[in-house]
């Protein structure tokens, strides 16, 4: 259960994806620890839509914050059709979206992102004015309160 | 659950809702049964083009049939030459995702307006805000591999402590 192995197997499978949300804003210098990985994947492959439903399949995903036992069929035809899913699995939890609030969809990200090599993987993380920009969006309090630190990050990365 | 989060579950407009309740002469309550049948009854006006009242009928009839099926006749003709089959496990594990969305990401909004920027700049306003901007500098020296490196020790600290805390 680790981010290591989450994005380890998103990249042996080709999933294309770009990082955002906490790993991305940790990328980027924040401090907050987060549990979760959060993705932005290409919806408009159907490729892409099989090998991510997939991955997640194989590892037992399972939305989160819901009641064991009931029924959930993790393929792409669910994907297709809830293409926002918030998941536990056996490699730990990760948010999954076909669109980030301000930015747009998995294109727009594409384009506001830069490749990094971290835990072993070569992957896409959301640039940071762009991840400030959807926190901004999201306009939930616990984004709100992490646009300080990470406006504090950009301006102090410019000097 | 909140009225954003009903639609969210149910997959359909907040304002079509609330709009297809009046016209069926129904109170519409915010909850997970609600979302669920909204969510069908949306289903099947929107992709197969039902009307309303036929589509909030064969989803009472769907539904009915709670978790025992698997696949649930809600209407067939008279001579069973034509029938409305809806697929439980399929629908289940659609309204299921997006229930989780709606439960773990749709929390309750900010009212008003967003916070604006302090005009002492962002590093100011972090500081004032109890950022510790040492973490931030130190952070900053470091490559994103050792950052993402230092992230995946913290987490796994904070889920072992969890565990052992549960």
């Amino acid at each position: 259960m680790s981010f290591a192995s989450m994005l380890t197997g998103l990249t042996k499978k080709k999933v294309r994806f770009v990082v955002v949300g906490g790993v991305a804003a940790a990328a980027h210098g924040s401090s907050r620890v987060t549990n979760d990985l959060d993705i932005c994947y290409d919806a408009e492959a159907a490729a892409n839509i099989g090998a991510l439903a997939s991955v997640l399949a194989g590892w037992k995903a399972y939305p989160r914050g819901i009641e064991e036992g009931l029924p959930f069929i993790m393929d792409d035809r669910t994907l297709r059709n809830a293409p926002i899913l918030t998941l536990t699995t056996s490699e730990g939890d990760i948010d999954v979206m076909d669109r980030i609030a301000g930015v747009g969809p998995y294109d727009a990200v594409r384009r506001h992102s830069e490749r990094i090599s971290a835990l072993g993987v070569r992957f896409r993380v959301l640039d940071l004015p762009s991840l400030i920009k959807a926190k901004r969006a999201a306009g939930r309090p616990r984004d709100f309160d992490h646009l300080p630190e990470l406006e504090a990050l950009l301006a102090l990365r410019k000097t | 659950m909140t009225a954003r989060q009903t639609a969210i579950a149910a997959g359909a407009d907040l304002k079509w809702i609330v709009n297809s309740a009046a016209l069926l002469g129904k109170r519409v309550r915010y909850d997970r049964q609600q979302a669920k049948w909204w969510g069908l009854v949306s289903l099947l006006t929107g992709q197969l083009g039902l009307s309303l009242k036929a589509a909030a009928a064969l989803s009472t009839v769907a539904l009915r049939a709670g978790s025992s099926s698997s696949r649930v006749t809600a209407g067939a003709d008279t001579s069973g030459s034509a029938s409305l089959i809806v697929d439980l496990a399929r629908y289940d594990s659609i309204f299921l995702g997006n229930l989780s969305r709606a439960l773990v990401h749709e929390l309750p909004r900010r009212r008003g307006r967003p916070p604006r920027r302090g005009t002492k700049g962002a590093v100011a306003n972090a500081q004032h805000y109890g950022v510790d901007l040492d973490l931030i500098r130190s952070a900053i020296r470091r490559t994103p591999a050792e950052r993402l490196a230092l992230l995946e020790t913290n987490a796994a600290f904070v889920r072992d402590m969890r565990r052992a805390t549960a």
